[in-house]
């Protein structure tokens, strides 16, 4: 009972700070979604295409050995990664932790957004391929009109995931003190000396944004298989 | 057959998947109005030679011409020789992101043959032929396999098709809905088109062709009237085929 009396008061004299952090987890979420879903999108198309110079496609192997990288290490090596190397490299650019937090989430959310769409084209049927080029459509006409509007399907619930999973992710950037939910963890506990209380206020938030698209994304997917159907 | 103006000309045509030589220098000429089936066993490169016809496959060697033109030259815009190849399917492969009527009028209004309005004129009027006019506003998933596979062959004679190219039409088809389709196609070839089929109907083969090709082993094996090819096969695997084979 204790607990939740504690919980209580850090909520009622802190709550601004959890809302500040709240608001900042969700931005940094919907911007990298955002951002990596059109560099995704420009990876897959390239991991795709069929340019080549002899058997060698370098369009395709740069997508390749990007996503197995990134795919292939911890993405809080990558955020010390980027945090540390983007201001040394570019110094004159004079970025903010924020922005170096971000390319990292980004830099990393695009492997996986990239993976997403190309999983999503390649399960398109390729008779709808071969049935749309036998009518005279080029390649790019057959894309746009006839296996992209069928891929979005597949897509859009397993970005949705990814945005979940972004959400969780952004946890990581309390490292470097950005201000989002976890920070101001960090920040409260500082201040308090307490950890449980806190802690558990922002699980409960973490918990409610997930669950709550989760559920949204359970709902997409049974309206696109209705229209299978 | 109506004059003897050739629309197809194959010469030695080659093509392997992998170590598989399935075409083993297919030559053949087909004219304008002329019906050929193509039968024979499983494996025996009937589709593959098909499919080669408007390059789905691209063989390694030997040319097709089409109305004279070798489409088998790399510096040839395959798009523009397709649009007069109209090409049904063993699985329909009906658009299924599009409504009935947007399937028909999709490639027409897209490469600039048609305007929307007429598009959709003429959509109702190939709808109306199969049967399928009060179709049009839903999708295909709501069609059965016979009313898909007629709704494909629509969908290719919107192009205003040149030659038309079927590869095993009703194979996929329930029982009881491979007439319905058949009876679409002796329509169609009724009107004169130009038609290849590749199919395993021989009753069909036998009925509607003015030539029937058995192919086996990557060579068109025999060739001749339907007579002569259902009723004095000279080859003996021709002869074992149809030994086999009901109709």
């Amino acid at each position: 009972m204790q607990f939740l009396g504690i919980m209580a008061q850090i909520w009622s004299r802190y709550w601004t700070l959890f809302l500040k952090g709240f608001q900042m987890t969700i931005l940094m979420g919907l911007m990298t979604v955002a951002i990596s879903t059109v560099f995704g999108a420009l990876l897959a198309l390239m991991r795709r295409s069929n340019f080549g110079i002899g058997k060698f496609k370098p369009l395709r192997a740069i997508v390749v050995a990007y996503v197995e990288v990134i795919r292939g290490t911890p993405i809080l090596l990558q955020l010390y990664f980027f945090y540390f190397m983007l201001p040394q490299w570019l110094p004159f650019m004079n970025l903010s932790e924020f922005t170096c937090v971000m390319t990292a989430c980004c830099v990393n959310s695009t492997a996986y957004v990239c993976e997403i769409i190309r999983a999503g084209i390649q399960a398109v049927d390729y008779g709808q391929t071969e049935a749309a080029r036998s009518l005279g459509l080029n390649s790019r006409q057959t894309m746009t009109h006839v296996v992209l509007p069928q891929a979005v399907k597949n897509i859009l619930p397993a970005l949705c995931n990814e945005f979940v999973a972004i959400v969780k992710e952004t946890s990581l950037a309390s490292t470097f003190f950005i201000g989002e939910l976890m920070t101001q963890f960090r920040t409260i506990n500082g201040i308090t000396f307490r950890v449980l209380e806190p802690l558990t206020i922002v699980g409960i938030i973490y918990f409610i944004v997930t669950f709550t698209l989760s559920k949204f994304i359970a709902v997409l997917e049974r309206r696109m298989s209705a229209s299978e159907r | 057959m109506n004059g003897n103006q050739e629309v197809i000309r194959v010469e030695d045509l080659h093509k392997s998947f992998g170590s598989l030589h399935v075409l083993k220098g297919v030559s053949e000429v087909i004219h304008k109005g002329e019906v050929v089936s193509i039968i024979g066993p499983s494996g025996g490169g009937k589709s593959t030679l098909l499919r080669c016809l408007n390059l789905l496959e691209v063989p390694e060697s030997g040319h097709i011409y089409f109305e004279g033109v070798d489409i088998t030259d790399k510096n040839i815009d395959i798009n523009l020789h397709r649009q007069k190849m109209g090409m049904v399917f063993q699985h329909f492969n009906v658009f299924s992101n599009l409504t009935v009527g947007k399937n028909i009028t999709l490639a027409p209004v897209l490469l600039g043959k048609k305007k929307q309005a007429e598009a959709d004129e003429m959509a109702k009027d190939l709808l109306n032929r199969v049967g399928l006019l009060d179709k049009i506003d839903q999708y295909p998933n709501k069609l059965s396999g016979g009313q898909k596979q007629r709704l494909a062959i629509v969908r290719a004679l919107a192009m205003e098709p040149e030659v038309m190219l079927f590869d095993e039409p009703t194979s996929a088809l329930d029982p009881e809905m491979v007439g319905e389709v058949l009876q679409v196609i002796k329509q169609l070839v009724k009107t004169g088109m130009t038609t290849v089929i590749v199919t395993h109907e021989m009753g069909f083969a036998k009925e509607v062709s003015d030539r029937v090709f058995f192919m086996d082993g990557g060579i068109l094996a025999e060739k001749g009237t339907p007579d002569e090819v259902f009723n004095y096969p000279q080859n003996p695997r021709t002869q074992e085929f149809l030994s086999k084979v009901l109709y």
